[in-house]
């Protein structure tokens, strides 16, 4: 084994060995956040049925009446076990609800991704290509726009319009379709294609494209303007200007040398996006009654669930630091210098 | 790299196209007309939409709308209470009848079956008061059965010899005290029967399990999703289901459900839209609104805990000057009705006794009694009010009751908002002197507007205690005599008509919305909130 294969080895476990003290001080400030706010899930469910006395047996059935140092002692315990418990207000395994419904936020993340790609890549290289035109401007205040308004706000013009066209503009799918399809992956799209139903797919896919676009037109908002500035630095650079010098037809000169070059760190921050992404998939979700993990993040906090909340956060904290390890290690490997 | 950049270009194509077939291809039934395995009814399936979630659909692990409403279609109780009526009447049971007003005899109708086929009978019954008092879910409405249990909160069991079953059909209840309210309560969701050989005795069942004897059958539940339900093909009882499967879809936001009713994604919105929304709707023109009496209440507290609140007279000039039409009116677009009462209109014994006391609002009349307790104005008030658990319309409320008790010139009121959880805490540690909360009953009976408020303080701690109020309550607990408990009902309502532990604000309506095709839907909308699904029907 070489060195440089060594010293990459070296890397990826340190970066590993990392991800425990991250998680454990990220589980640690969910617990504590969760303690200080006020309420808790017997008050925020039956509070304004119930006697301060009834209220306190409960409290007590749920074992929020032990000391916290003790409730967080157990709670560690519990997820070095990978064992997360089950949600307080509708008794749910939480490993179940993550199962059952990551698959929702995965196919709107990955369709919003897509989006993404389809729409930033090609304004962004066109307005790089035709700096200070009106398309550059016009394309500019584009990004500006989807990036600075939020989600929400953009999701529900995108209702508005959409619903008197008779688009779907809330839930995964209709009833029929997911009464129909039987979840295996539980990836609904994946499912419907799998079970051979043509009509649920293209119902399911019908279902995605509102909110696909909604978060899609976030995340299209940094790419377009990444993929500007990163064009214009690369049209400025010494190969661009040997290859016209040789004769290259300027088209070529973009598409093979600028084009090419400017992507390189287009990949890198797209990949750090996945945090933003996240974030917005909860709003997005919230907006579309999307039956996702940040729909249940929502609720699950409205009814001050505390192993929910835990169990769901940990998770997007896992999926965060995996994809930035994932972005780092592939860096490490294309640009050597990282590793030092 | 030409060869990926192709790649590239075919995924991009190859997305496209899905999408241009997704635009152009049939969609999936959106209206609910597909394939259904309903078991009976003949009308076509149909979608309700709503906001309420669904803890548990095990009726012991359940105090909320959304579970009750599942299990009300899905279980049978003892008895029920007939859409539009009051009284209740005979389900599972041919009858239930008090002995005296601490005993209740039921007898079950013979031969009924669970869905898996398991005949009911008194022990499944037992089974089920049981096991809901020992769970004791911290979630769930064991607290109602009270009068069922020993009483001791960390270690609930069914009380000895609180049930009998002396055979197969015949259930005596024995309760704890006189109870005449008690009839009532066997009709509630809670009281739902299960099949002691499906359901664990000391735990929940898991929601996609649950076995029932109702109208309909969970089909496939998915939490926070969607609830299938079809028509159980043995059901022989009273309610005869008319559509072969109904979907419930379970939506996060007011907005959501708004639009999806209006642009027919779903064929009924109920539970909850905005007075707004409502209001919007209504004028829209495109589906029904449906209105229903309802028993939701809305109230105002006074903290006798604080200086302004102990001070009856205070409290008395307040209620002499709110305006209750102005605040319906202004606040809710005209989606509620003024309340009069501690007790909504339409129950036994209730009568309008703060209008009797009160009569219009008067800021004469208000600044009278003020001076004649020599207390000195501006009285400086704290208003509280939670935009969190009741909508921002109780903001508009909030303020228009500041705008009153401001412009009579006899307070000066400083508002204060808090989330629902800081709220809980604010008000019994006397934040405010008076804030605001609402109410929907467990049991259609006036008793269950009077004693969770009025006795030693209330749920909400508001250190009322009065010795006669308390005692008049056991006493119309304990009546039969229907003409004497109104009499004593009455008289408690006046009683806190002058002693003004709360200001009653208004009662809301239960309403639906409803495409044109949808029939039924009214019939349903009375002051259970019990949404019977077997009611309804879709016209194709």
């Amino acid at each position: 084994m070489s060195s440089g294969s060594g010293s990459l080895t070296r890397y990826i476990l340190q970066r590993l060995l990392l991800i425990i003290p991250m998680i454990w001080v990220l589980l640690t400030l969910v617990f504590l956040l969760l303690r200080v706010a006020p309420g808790d899930p017997v008050t925020a469910a039956v509070g304004d049925k119930l006697s301060p006395e009834a209220i306190d047996a409960r409290r007590a059935a749920l074992g929020l009446d032990r000391p916290l140092i003790v409730q967080y002692l157990d709670y560690l315990g519990s997820v070095a076990r990978f064992d997360f418990g089950t949600t307080l207000s509708d008794n749910r395994p939480v490993l179940a609800v993550i199962r059952d419904n990551g698959g929702a936020t995965l196919s709107l993340t990955v369709g919003a991704f897509l989006i993404a790609l389809l729409v930033g890549i090609p304004l962004g290289l066109l307005a790089g290509r035709k700096r200070d035109s009106a398309a550059d401007v016009g394309i500019r205040l584009f990004g500006i726009f989807t990036y600075a308004a939020p989600v929400f706000w953009t999701g529900l013009l995108v209702i508005l319009i959409a619903a008197p066209l008779g688009w779907p503009t809330f839930e995964i799918a209709s009833p029929i379709t997911k009464f129909e399809v039987q979840p295996v992956t539980h990836i609904l799209l994946l499912d419907a294609i799998i079970a051979g139903n043509w009509d649920a797919t293209i119902d399911v896919l019908k279902h995605h494209l509102l909110p696909c676009l909604t978060l899609g037109l976030l995340l299209a908002g940094v790419i377009i303007r990444l993929v500007r500035v990163n064009v214009l630095q690369a049209l400025k650079g010494d190969y661009v200007e040997a290859a016209r010098a040789r004769g290259i037809p300027e088209k070529y000169v973009v598409r093979r040398h600028a084009f090419r070059n400017a992507l390189v760190p287009v990949v890198t921050v797209v990949g750090l996006q996945v945090a933003l992404t996240l974030s917005g998939a909860v709003l997005t979700e919230s907006t579309f009654s999307w039956p996702g993990l940040g729909l249940e993040l929502i609720d699950y906090i409205t009814a001050r669930d505390y192993a929910a909340v835990q169990g769901i956060v940990t998770f997007f904290a896992v999926v965060v630091v995996v994809v930035s390890l994932a972005v780092d290690v592939i860096n490490a490997i294309v640009d050597p210098r990282v590793r030092y | 790299m030409l060869r990926s950049k192709n790649t590239l270009a075919l995924v991009a194509a190859g997305a496209l196209t899905v999408s241009l077939a997704a635009c152009g291809g049939q969609s999936g039934d959106s209206s609910g007309n597909g394939s259904g395995s309903g078991g009976g009814g003949e009308g076509e399936p149909w979608i309700l939409g709503t906001t309420e979630s669904v803890t548990s659909i095990d009726p012991a692990g359940s105090y909320d709308f959304g579970s009750w409403n599942l299990q009300y279609n899905i279980f049978e109780q003892l008895v029920t209470i007939p859409a539009g009526e009051t009284e209740p009447v005979g389900s599972l049971a041919e009858s239930c009848e008090y002995d005296d007003p601490q005993t209740i005899t039921c007898t079950l109708v013979e031969g009924k079956k669970f869905t898996n086929g398991n005949e009911i009978t008194s022990s499944d019954v037992l089974f089920s008061f049981q096991r809901n008092i020992e769970i004791a879910d911290p979630n769930g409405s064991s607290v109602l059965l009270g009068q069922l249990s020993n009483g001791d909160e960390k270690n609930p069991t069914l009380a000895d010899g609180a049930i009998e079953t002396p055979d197969d059909t015949t259930v005596v209840f024995n309760l704890n005290s006189p109870d005449t309210t008690f009839l009532r309560l066997l009709s509630t969701a809670t009281t739902s029967i299960v099949d002691e050989e499906t359901f664990p005795a000391d735990k929940l069942l898991a929601d996609d399990q649950v076995v029932g004897s109702g109208p309909y059958q969970l089909e496939q539940y998915k939490a926070g999703e969607q609830a299938t339900l079809t028509a159980n093909p043995d059901y022989d009882g009273p309610n005869k289901p008319s559509s072969p499967q109904i979907f419930v879809q379970y939506l996060s936001e007011p907005s959501a459900l708004k639009t999806a009713v209006e642009s027919g994604q779903v064929d009924i919105a109920w539970r909850t839209l905005s007075p707004t929304d409502i209001t919007d709707l209504e004028q829209g023109g495109k589906v029904d609104v449906l209105r229903g009496e309802g028993s939701e209440f809305r109230y105002w507290v006074w903290q006798l805990g604080t200086e302004v609140g102990k001070n009856k007279a205070i409290r008395q000039a307040a209620a002499q000057l709110i305006d209750r039409e102005t605040i319906a009116q202004d606040a809710y677009d005209g989606t509620v009705t003024p309340s009069y009462s501690i007790v909504p209109p339409g129950f036994e014994g209730q009568k309008d006794s703060f209008k009797e006391r009160y009569g219009e609002p008067s800021v004469e009349k208000a600044k009278q009694i003020l001076e004649d307790a020599g207390v000195q104005t501006p009285v400086d008030l704290t208003l509280g009010y939670t935009p969190t658990r009741y909508g921002p319309n109780a903001v508009d409320e909030a303020t228009e009751l500041k705008a009153q008790l401001d412009e009579s010139g006899l307070f000066n009121v400083t508002t204060q908002d808090a989330e629902w959880e800081e709220y809980q805490t604010a008000y019994k540690e006397n934040a405010y002197d008076l804030f605001i909360l609402g109410w929907y009953p467990d049991i259609l009976d006036a008793d269950n507007y009077l004693t969770p408020f009025l006795r030693e303080g209330g749920f909400y701690a508001n250190n009322y205690n009065s010795p006669k109020v308390n005692k008049l309550l056991d006493s119309e607990l304990a009546e039969t005599d229907t003409a004497a408990r109104e009499k004593t009902l009455g008289e408690i309502q006046d009683i806190v008509a002058e002693d003004v532990p709360i200001i009653p604000s208004w009662n809301g309506e239960n309403i639906a919305v409803a495409s044109k095709q949808m029939e039924g839907v009214e019939e349903t909308l009375d002051p259970t909130y019990i949404f019977r699904f077997w009611m309804i029907t879709k016209q194709g």
